[in-house]
């Protein structure tokens, strides 16, 4: 709503208060069957109209800069390892690499902190094209299954990956089967940096939707395995990268929280991370990154939001003032009658 | 439908102070036959029986008076042997359709199949159906079973229970009316009435019915309580008029009758047909062949009244009846916004045609891009391993195929089917309001508006031509006698309020209404017998009171001495001049048995115009009395004898019909015994031939109209209804043309013209009058130069037609003859008046029968693209009001036929003004404002969907939730546009009332266009993107899921487009308010019901 003036026409009660008659078939006079119930009219006068885009870009110009300086304020570290990973001979042939058990998947990476970065410091792994929202895919899943162990078998909606050898495969579909499996090992000045990885996963999920008495059984013993095998003696409530996983990503370049390092992170630190390559995105071209990022109270690292507040409030402001000099140049009186089609001269019609 | 009809005519002059005239006693009977009736100034009254028009019956029965009367359509018209159905008196026939009705439509078994069949007839529905069934297909499902099928299961649902409700009703008033009870002629006995049930009754029983009774079918009276065969019906159900109407028991068979004999004559009658007012019938008797006209049957749904007991034998029965046969519907009109809203919907089918294609064409591209690496592709995996096969892939070229059906599920809503929905409710609701305004409440009939169609109502808002009937709808149709020429002295000093009563045993009988009269009249009329001119004063005013089909009834009042007398009659006409007779002492008192008069014709012809009774005095004179308009009469007068008379009365007639009166011209002949005797064989002889019987009694009617003495004429009065001037004028202001149809003759017509304020004195009248073709052509040419000439000499001559009557300074009336257009209508002149007619500000039709009425309306109709709308209160209204794309019933003193007919009905013409410009005003600008916005929103959600395909391989995945996809059109948006479309505003009814000129903006589609259509698909467009896109780069490169930016993206659009609504509107009240607010607030609560509740699909 732009703008409201107090034009109010309230119902004319002035002639029709007729008093009710002994004949039943005469409307009954109320304001609401004269469609006279009291009423608002807003009318965008020209002191409305300037007045609410005013008030507009008061509002969003201020958000679009503490919003800009929040994201700004993130140190976000970017890593794209996929390529980097793969040995020289392996180069033209990755998905040789990838599919061959018996060449070492270990891989090190130096990062350089660009900027102080303040704990707790998240890491992510980032998957370009990867559709987790493919239609196939985003289907794959059986959400009972999941909760409740009584449902164990039920591996509806899961194919193609739903049963080994006629048993029902736990966590089935091709989701879970699908489930990342590279890991970092984060190392600064030759200690290990802790990455937790507990609380990565959604409260709710862990209590409601992963049951803690199911179990994974019969998982990736199928043909082609997909991605992370899982401990069976841990219940699918305490896999938390499953859990993650399976909170299917909205586009196609996304990012899963890996974990957390609650270390302070200094201007020139180098970090080693020794990374498992086993994640096959080869296949269909797809890329992997690894990123260290901080978070305000915005979340992440994404200017865009405050350049559209930004944009929103400045445009807003030049309309108001564009609007205030149409206003003083040529100034029109409101409810001109000589601008109605009829009392125009002629010339214009038509 | 010519026949005769019997008419009882008492003679009665009343207790007048002279002792010279007709006796105050009832003359000795004489059986003798009159002329028949011919309500002389109201051509547009006559054709009486002008049939609904029936698009089902190939060809319409020539019931118009301007029908051709060729042999053909004559010997049509007659009872043939290859179209009537052949009944024997009291047996009941097997043959023929039994009398249970049944306006049920289903039974309880057939009701699912038949039910199912009937929804499924709207084309919606089947559309509903189409995606409902390619979504159960496992290839293609895109929703759940349960979710998909849902919406369908509701509507069908919702409106089965609706149907089956109605039908259970119908059930129970169809069991009840089978079940009524009647008494019926035992078969083989001579007398034995015994009950039997409706149901059971068949055609060819006969049937007894007392007074108060309902008739159970439809029956030829046999026989009456009355000895001459008179029985009084009550139509109200049938036609709605409360008057009774006098029907009549052939003397042949009332004799036997009432003796109980009269079993087993053959009745030979035309089939089944619609027509109420027609009927054809003869029945032999003895070997006597006697004739039967509508005047001689009683239809099923009218009550006996006045009259003991009536004896009829069945002739239609159930479903055959009349009433039965006129109970369906009249046709049903489409609105023009549904119309255009259809090539919106083409648009709209491509555009979805267009996205589905792009989407399938993309994931195709998609797919041969990752050919061969499909299998180790995570998301994807082709291959099924425990099978070893393709798993749910078929190939690029199939899963192009199976993406585009898919797209058209996802896709669904850019058609909005509940639009048609909420159409549906925001025309109920505006019906409601248009019913509960009190402007267009008539207190003095006590009518409401109502609006009989539910689907033509934002039409009123496009209105360019109205066509109006003048009797009863410019007029109160309340005739009042003004002023009366006698032997051509004018007595129109009408000062004294005398009112008359009769002395009848102890009680003083008064007539209802009186009327004031001229004193010199008066006295002259007491002096009568005295002199010669007093005499024929006496005989003008029996004239009056006995020249009629009126029917006194003898009403009770609270004093016990007096008694009111109430003269019942079909024409208005007949009864102010009753009254007015009764006014001066001549009083109509009782038409009983005694004075029996029969009828020369009993037809209502409008080419004959006129009416003849033939009355046998108490003196043994013998005299014929006629009335008719003034051309009829002239016609057939005494010429050389009376010639100043004529002159005289001619000025006179002049005079009243530039006054707007309606004018009659009385006349009268004596008969000598011979001639009578001569006359009454040739009538009957005509009466009962079998062919050709209408022009044979035609011509008997002539022959016995002739040398007739002109007695006088008479001026009634018609009174303008309230505020007509004042509202022809608000319509003018608006662009609303009026064309005025009636019946009336052209000065008449005219004056009425000027009363009304129609024509002024400044404009330049075109009158159109001739009696060929040529000389029409003639005169229409030469008008259409008359004007080019004015064009050109009036400066700006080049603006289009419509605008020209406007601004130039001279402004026409054009004058046009029925007699002419019978020449011009559906001719090549049709074109010719058409230019002519549109040239003109103003256009009367004046003569025209009801035809005629629906010619013009059509010739309108058919060249533009105006709307047109008819309005008019009487029968003969009924073809115009059906052929107009708005029809309006006025529901006055003519009946109710026009009403039955109409899309609108209400009390007063005066009402149109509010009606078109205030109601008509709001519904055109609210239910484009609806469509228009319905559009808008469903394309701003199905292109948001259309983007979000663009980032998932093509695969059609919906971040929404299906069932918020689903409660999209139906919770999320719905509610607030049926209710803005229902209650909002743009304008206050006072501005509307006015300033006339805003109504403009409904006949120039300013409301609902292509442009519109199109900037609104535009901003969907643009809205979709920035609701799409805001989200999607704010979260690009994030951890975000699925449901959680589907949630973002289910809200935004609801919040956008209900914003959208809220600065659309123009007027808020609380209701508007708690509905968008409360709207916008329960689609937050539903996501989160749907997402927090782990049951549910969406939990997550």
């Amino acid at each position: 709503m732009d703008s409201h003036a107090a034009g109010s026409s309230s119902g004319g009660s002035g002639d029709g208060g007729a008093p009710p008659r002994r004949n039943s078939r005469k409307p009954k006079y109320s304001k609401f069957t004269q469609q006279e119930l009291p009423a608002c009219k807003p009318i965008l006068t020209p002191k409305w109209v300037v007045l609410v885009f005013l008030i507009v870009g008061v509002i969003f110009v201020p958000i679009g800069i503490v919003s800009l300086r929040a994201s700004q304020q993130v140190v976000e570290i970017v890593d794209r390892y996929d390529d980097a990973c793969v040995p020289a001979a392996n180069e033209n042939d990755k998905l040789a690499y990838i599919k061959n058990q018996t060449i070492p998947k270990t891989c090190n990476r130096t990062l350089t902190v660009t900027k102080d970065m303040k704990q707790p410091i998240f890491v992510y792994y980032q998957l370009d094209n990867f559709y987790q929202n493919h239609r196939r895919y985003v289907k794959s899943r059986n959400d009972g299954q999941l909760r409740d162990k009584s449902k164990a078998s039920d591996t509806s909606n899961c194919d193609p990956e739903a049963t080994v050898d006629g048993k029902p495969i736990i966590p089935c579909g091709l989701i879970a089967w699908s489930l990342f499996n590279d890991t970092y090992n984060l190392i600064l000045n030759n200690k290990n940096l802790t990455v937790d990885k507990k609380d990565i996963s959604w409260k709710s999920d862990r209590e409601h939707k992963f049951g803690s008495h199911v179990f994974p059984s019969n998982f990736q013993k199928g043909r082609l395995q997909g991605g992370k095998i899982l401990n069976s003696s841990i219940p699918l409530s305490e896999h938390e990268d499953l859990i993650v996983w399976m909170r299917t990503a909205a586009l196609p370049t996304f990012r899963k929280l890996y974990g957390r390092i609650y270390v302070d992170l200094k201007v020139n630190d180098t970090i080693t991370v020794q990374l498992e390559n086993n994640y096959n995105t080869y296949s269909f071209g797809g890329k992997k990154k690894l990123v260290l990022s901080t978070t305000t109270w915005l979340g992440g690292k994404n200017d865009f939001l405050g350049l559209a507040y930004l944009t929103v409030g400045g445009l807003c402001f030049f309309l108001a003032f564009a609007f205030t000099l149409l206003y003083l140049i040529k100034p029109r009186k409101l409810g001109d009658n000589n601008y109605l089609s009829w009392n125009r001269p002629p010339v214009g019609r038509r | 439908m010519a026949s005769e009809r019997p008419l009882l005519i008492s003679t009665t002059p009343g207790a007048s102070t002279t002792d010279d005239g007709p006796s105050p006693h009832p003359p000795a009977a004489s059986l003798l036959p009159p002329a028949q009736p011919e309500p002389p100034l109201r051509a547009d009254r006559l054709a009486f029986s002008v049939e609904v028009p029936d698009p089902f019956r190939p060809s319409r029965r020539g019931d118009g008076p301007f029908d051709d009367p060729s042999a053909a359509s004559q010997r049509e018209r007659e009872v043939g042997d290859d179209d009537s159905r052949g009944v024997v008196v009291g047996e009941p026939s097997p043959e023929f359709a039994g009398n249970a009705i049944r306006t049920a439509k289903y039974s309880v078994l057939t009701f699912l199949p038949r039910n199912i069949f009937e929804q499924f007839r709207r084309l919606s529905y089947v559309y509903f159906l189409v995606i409902t069934v390619l979504n159960q297909l496992p290839q293609v499902a895109v929703f759940g079973r349960g979710a998909s099928v849902l919406p369908l299961a509701f509507v069908l649902f919702v409106t089965a229970v609706k149907d089956a409700y109605e039908d259970f009703r119908r059930h129970r008033s169809d069991r009840q009316e089978n079940n009524r009870l009647a008494s019926v002629l035992a078969p083989g006995t001579a007398g034995d009435f015994q009950p039997k049930r409706w149901k059971h009754i068949r055609v060819g029983d006969v049937v007894r019915v007392a007074s108060s009774e309902t008739l159970p079918a439809d029956m030829v009276l046999l026989a009456t309580s009355d000895p001459t065969g008179v029985a009084h019906v009550q139509t109200v159900n049938l036609d709605g008029e409360t008057n009774l109407k006098t029907r009549y028991a052939k003397q042949e068979t009332q004799v036997r009758f009432s003796q109980n004999g009269g079993v087993g004559s053959i009745l030979h009658c035309e089939r089944p047909n619609r027509n109420i007012y027609g009927f054809q019938a003869n029945l032999e008797i003895d070997g006597k062949r006697v004739s039967l006209g509508p005047s001689n049957i009683v239809l099923r749904g009218c009550e006996l009244k006045n009259t003991t007991w009536a004896i009829g034998v069945v002739v239609y029965a159930g479903k055959e009846t009349k009433v039965m046969l006129n109970s369906s519907g009249a046709p049903s009109k489409r609105s023009r916004l549904e119309t255009q809203l259809n090539r919106e919907t083409v648009i709209l089918s491509i555009m979805l045609i267009g996205m589905c294609t792009t989407a399938s064409v993309l994931a195709g591209i998609w797919l041969l891009n990752h050919r061969g690496v499909l299998e180790f592709t995570q998301f994807f995996r082709e291959k099924d391993y425990t099978t070893g096969k393709n798993y749910n892939y078929y190939g690029v070229g199939m899963q192009i195929f199976i993406t585009f059906l898919m797209a058209v599920i996802v896709y669904q809503v850019i058609i909005p089917i509940s639009l048609y929905i909420s159409m549906e409710l925001v025309r109920l609701g505006q019906a409601y309001f248009m019913g509960a305004d009190k402007d267009l409440y008539d207190e003095s009939s006590r009518s409401k508006f109502q609006c009989r169609a539910l689907n033509i109502n934002e039409d009123l808002g496009q209105i360019r031509y109205v066509f109006s009937d003048k009797t009863g709808t410019l007029t109160e149709n309340k005739m009042l006698f003004q002023c009366a020429s006698i032997r051509g002295v004018d007595y129109s000093s009408s000062k004294d309020t005398g009112g008359y009563s009769v002395v009848v045993g102890d009680h003083l009988w008064t007539p209802k209404m009186a009327v004031k009269t001229d004193p010199q009249l008066v006295k002259l009329l007491r002096d009568s017998g005295k002199n010669e001119e007093a005499k024929l004063v006496l005989d003008f005013f029996l004239a009056l009171a006995a020249c009629n089909t009126i029917v006194p009834l003898v009403l009770d009042t609270r004093d016990q001495k007096q008694k009111l007398i109430d003269y019942q009659g079909e024409s208005p006409d007949e009864q102010a001049l009753a009254y007015a007779a009764a006014s001066y002492g001549v009083v109509l008192v009782e038409r009983t048995s005694g004075y029996i008069v029969i009828d020369v014709l009993g037809d209502r012809q409008s080419d004959r115009k006129r009416m003849s009774v033939i009355v046998g005095c108490p003196d043994r004179t013998i005299k014929l009395y006629v009335k008719g308009a003034d051309s009829s009469i002239f016609g057939i007068t005494n010429k050389a004898s009376e010639l100043d008379t004529i002159h005289a009365t001619e000025a006179h007639l002049h005079k009243y019909s530039s006054l707007g009166l309606r004018t009659l011209v009385v006349g009268m002949r004596e008969l000598s015994q011979s001639e009578f005797e001569e006359w009454q064989l040739a009538y009957e002889n005509a009466s009962t031939a079998v062919l050709g019987r209408g022009n044979l009694l035609r011509s008997v009617a002539a022959n016995i109209e002739c040398n007739i003495h002109i007695l006088g004429a008479t001026g009634i009065e018609d009174k303008l209804q309230d505020g007509v001037p004042e509202a022809i004028e608000s319509l003018r202001e608006a662009d609303i043309k009026v064309w005025i149809l009636t019946g009336d003759k052209q000065e008449t017509a005219i004056s009425i013209g000027y009363s009304c304020k129609l024509l002024t004195n400044d404009m330049m009248q075109i009158v159109i009058n001739n009696n060929s073709k040529e000389s029409c052509q003639r005169s229409l040419v030469e008008a259409l130069a008359t004007i080019k000439k004015l064009r050109a000499a009036s400066s700006n001559g080049t603006l289009g037609p419509v605008l020209t009557s406007e601004t130039s300074s001279v402004t026409i009336a054009l004058i046009v003859d029925g007699n002419s257009l019978v020449y011009i209508l559906e001719t090549e002149l049709q074109e010719e008046l058409f230019k002519l007619a549109t040239e003109c500000a103003v256009v009367l039709c004046c003569r025209v029968a009801p035809l005629q009425k629906a010619g013009i309306v059509a010739l309108i109709k058919n060249r533009t693209d105006d709307m047109t709308l008819a309005i008019g209160d009487g029968a003969n209204d009924v073809s115009m009001i059906q052929m107009a794309d708005v029809g309006v019933g006025i529901s006055g003193q003519e009946g109710r036929q026009a009403v039955m007919a109409s899309d609108f009905s209400m009390g007063q013409f005066r009402f149109l003004v509010p009606l078109l410009l205030v109601h008509g005003h709001w519904n055109y600008q609210r239910m484009s404002y609806m469509i228009l916005y319905n559009f808008y929103k469903n394309a701003t959600f199905v292109l948001v969907l259309f983007w979000y395909v663009l980032y998932t391989a093509f695969t059609l995945t919906t971040a929404i939730t299906e069932w918020s996809s689903l409660l999209y059109t139906v919770l999320y948006t719905s509610l607030p546009t049926i209710v803005v479309g229902i209650l909002d505003k743009d304008l206050s009814k006072a501005t509307l009332l006015g300033y006339p000129k805003l109504y403009g903006s409904g006949q120039r589609e300013e409301k609902y266009n292509l442009n519109l259509f199109v900037f609104n698909m535009l901003e969907a467009l643009w809205q979709s993107l920035v609701v799409f896109y805001l989200p999607y780069f704010a979260y690009k490169r994030s951890t975000i899921d699925m449901s959680s930016l589907g949630d973002l993206w289910a809200l935004a659009p609801v919040i956008v487009v209900n914003m959208q609504l809220a600065m659309d509107i123009i007027r808020w009240n609380w209701i508007i308010h708690a509905f968008v607010w409360g709207t916008i607030a329960a689609t937050t609560i539903c996501l989160f019901v749907i997402d927090s509740i782990w049951i549910l699909p969406g939990y997550g």
